[in-house]
């Protein structure tokens, strides 16, 4: 019987490195396989406990979205909100712009309301009576320049 | 028995692909167990192996036009899943450390023969330590040796799924394959 597998050997062998002359080694020697046997038991070992393993964390958390659907579900939920908050965002200016029109015009109107509320104010005489103003003064002026030529 | 041409098994194995990707509910609910697996056996961390197995459906899904049946969908979607995890080791390599210790307590609790009630208790604490060497070896293996390692020793993949899952040659495969061995087999040494 030929030396046993190296270390390195094995390693290749259990990587699907397997050449001919470690397959024949094997074949002969009880210790070698016994080796490898060893070696893919932990190996088995180690899947087995991960698989546990992913199957307990799979299991305490529910994923909020298993099925395929769902994901896209999830998907279009995400642009749905996303163009939700897009109008959102693109109505303040239009909500801004219609909740500040009113006070603009009321302010308009009030301005206005103003302003004839002044020229009623610093009307002399009662605005129906405007017109006859100029008469009256004309007819004051005339009377009084009657009333000089008197003297 | 009759050869098939190349064609039309390729246009067989094509339709029977594009069969699985059409029932897309179907496809997630056969390989969501064996991407999360792949994943959090990965990352360590549940949340990010959740959203990364999200993610790689969700990759799928719009990619799903473009598969042209080269590979089985299962190596196609792992595919993806490997470049997840490498894009999110990138960057989360640092917490990935810290995780390692913890989750190997953890691991090394539960699975196989450890559930076998007729071993005895001296054989059962062997096993848990050998385990956690395995699990701690492989946290330690760089993210191409650790991803290959899990791919054949986990998800029980052969060498040229895994060579098409990770987009390596399988002769590149293999070489990564017998150093993560080797990191392993050194890291068991101390269990003997």
């Amino acid at each position: 019987m030929t030396r046993h597998l190296s270390p390195a050997e094995i390693s290749k062998w259990m990587a699907g490195e397997r050449r001919r002359q470690s397959e024949d080694h094997l074949h002969e020697c009880a210790d070698c396989r016994g080796e490898i046997s060893r070696l893919q038991e932990t190996l088995s070992d180690f899947r087995a406990s991960v698989r546990e393993w992913s199957h307990r964390e799979s299991a305490a958390a529910p994923l909020p979205v298993r099925r395929a659907s769902g994901v896209l579900v999830a998907s279009r939920l995400r642009w749905a909100l996303i163009a939700a908050a897009m109008v959102m965002l693109a109505a303040i200016p239009i909500y801004r712009a219609n909740r500040h029109q009113p006070k603009l015009e009321s302010s308009v109107d009030d301005a206005v309301l103003l302003e004839e509320i002044d020229e009623s104010v610093s009307r002399s005489v009662p605005a129906p009576m405007e017109r006859l103003t100029p008469l009256v003064s004309e007819g004051s002026t005339a009377a009084g320049s009657q009333t000089q030529r008197k003297k | 028995m009759e050869p098939v041409a190349a064609s039309t098994f390729l246009t067989a194995s094509f339709d029977s692909a594009a069969t699985e990707l059409d029932d897309f509910d179907a496809l997630v609910r056969l390989h969501w167990p064996a991407v999360f697996r792949f994943t959090l056996a990965s990352v360590r961390d549940r949340d990010a192996a959740e959203t990364l197995t999200q993610d790689c459906f969700i990759h799928a899904w719009k990619a799903r036009a473009g598969f042209r049946g080269s590979s089985a969908v299962k190596t196609w979607i792992m595919r993806i899943a490997v470049n997840l995890v490498r894009d999110h080791a990138r960057n989360r390599r640092l917490r990935f450390w810290k995780r390692t210790t913890k989750e190997a307590l953890e691991i090394s609790a539960a699975g196989g023969r450890l559930q076998d009630g007729t071993i005895s208790a001296e054989q059962r604490l062997l096993i848990s330590e050998k385990v956690r060497a395995v699990w701690a070896a492989s946290g330690s293996l760089p993210e191409r040796q650790r991803t290959v390692f899990l791919l054949r020793f986990v998800e029980d993949m052969d060498l040229l799924d895994i060579a098409a899952a990770t987009g390596l040659k399988e002769g590149t495969v293999k070489i990564h394959l017998f150093r993560a061995l080797q990191s392993v087999r050194e890291r068991l040494g101390e269990h003997k």
